[in-house]
């Protein structure tokens, strides 16, 4: 039997078994809480 | 008080107020700056004005507590987690005391994100249960699901830590399949919401996640099912990088149902992405896993073309554990073809990188 054969099957894949979607961070954005409190001065 | 003492107080009074509605107006001025810097990629830059935004200082704790935030989430794009650690607990700490639930929420989501980078699982749980109830409390659906997205990749990280070297997918100690199976509930319970909400972008996102976990515990078809829709929603989206990513999970997949044609058909789906999207250690990855694949389907000609290539990008990335795998791999492939001469060429350069990298068992193989 070749040597060349016997590649297991992890030795395929990435070392960390899966690419991961990024994480989702939550956000507090100024640009939002300037123009609600713009809005809330002209009202 | 006099008149005179009276007018000099009134004149005092205005020159403090004006002189703190310039600072607030100028450190507002700054943290927008961050914000715009941020949104277009550039964190370091943002964190730059974000600091001087601090420095000037202001009484609104609501543009402080965003600032914080968004201070904590360069940083944790700058993979400096240590300080987004203390950036978004000041930004915890300060929505506490001013009783701003949808902020604690929020801080508390990115704080359990950041422990569960440092593999600090328990207190990352903590900070998403914590997410998860104030979002319930308020009946803020959107915030529920990302807690139950952030937990299932608490659990899903959680169940990676623990030592499986050598082990198979689905054959990890149990300690490690509970921690998956319990991943895969958290992502299950997020897309029934995502789902409702008809939020895509985000069944994406978990149908990716939920795809590594099947496929850890074993459940190769439920993977691939996963990894389809997740191809399918990256495909609406434009989404190049996911798309790559979904092809490149699914060749893992189906290498282990057996099915090897398929999965070179994925990953070569990958290694065109790879390019186009000029990722060198990507396109990388794509070929070795490619030669491997036509190492397991017996042709050593094709297994060849793709270890060279991948020797080739990891010698261009200086990669010297890459270039070490591809010769491994060439020798293998000509051994298995009869060239002995090349087989021992590239067998003796394993070994040298082998010894070069401190790898012990890579160089135990080579002297086998």
């Amino acid at each position: 039997e070749a040597k060349s054969s016997a590649v297991s099957s992890s030795q395929i894949l990435h070392a960390d078994g899966g690419e991961m979607e990024p994480e989702t961070m939550e956000t507090k954005s100024l640009t939002d809480y300037v123009s609600k409190m713009h809005a809330g001065s002209v009202m | 008080m006099d008149a005179k003492g009276s007018m000099l107080n009134v004149r005092t009074e205005d020159q403090s107020f004006h002189i703190r509605y310039r600072m607030e107006a100028s450190c507002l001025e700054l943290a927008l700056e961050g914000e715009r810097l941020c949104k277009v990629g550039d964190y370091r830059a943002g964190v730059s004005f974000f600091e001087a935004a601090i420095q000037v200082g202001t009484e609104d704790l609501q543009v402080l507590s965003a600032i914080y935030s968004q201070l904590g989430n360069a940083y944790f794009h700058l993979h400096d987690y240590a300080k987004a650690l203390e950036f978004h607990h000041h930004d915890l700490t300060l929505t506490r005391t001013i009783g701003d639930l949808m902020g604690e929420a929020k801080a508390s989501g990115n704080l359990g994100n950041t422990l569960k980078v440092l593999g600090r699982f328990d207190e990352a749980v903590v900070c998403c249960q914590r997410h998860l109830d104030i979002s319930g409390d308020i009946g803020d659906k959107v915030g529920q699901a990302r807690a139950l997205y952030n937990f299932g990749n608490v659990y899903h990280a959680k169940g990676k830590s623990i030592c499986w070297s050598g082990a198979e997918p689905g054959d990890f100690p149990e300690e490690v399949m509970a921690a998956l199976r319990q991943a895969a509930e958290y992502y299950e319970a997020n897309l029934a919401i995502v789902k409702a909400l008809g939020d895509r972008a985000a069944q994406g996102r978990t149908y990716g996640n939920l795809g590594n976990t099947q496929y850890l515990l074993g459940n190769f078809r439920n993977a691939v099912f996963s990894h389809e829709q997740r191809l399918l929603i990256a495909k609406e989206f434009g989404d190049r990088s996911a798309e790559r990513r979904a092809y490149c999970n699914l060749g893992n997949a189906y290498i282990f149902l057996g099915e090897f044609e398929v999965a070179a058909e994925h990953y070569k789906r990958t290694l065109q992405l790879a390019r186009q999207l000029k990722d060198r250690a990507v396109e990388a990855q794509a070929c070795y896993s490619l030669g491997n694949t036509y190492t397991l389907l017996q042709d050593y000609e094709r297994a060849i073309d793709y270890h060279l290539k991948h020797l080739i990008i990891a010698q261009d990335l200086n990669d010297r554990i890459g270039e070490g795998r591809a010769c491994w791999s060439l020798g293998n492939a000509h051994t298995a073809l009869g060239n002995h001469d090349q087989a021992m060429h590239f067998a003796e350069k394993h070994l040298e990188i082998s010894k070069e990298t401190g790898d012990r068992s890579g160089e135990l193989t080579a002297r086998m």
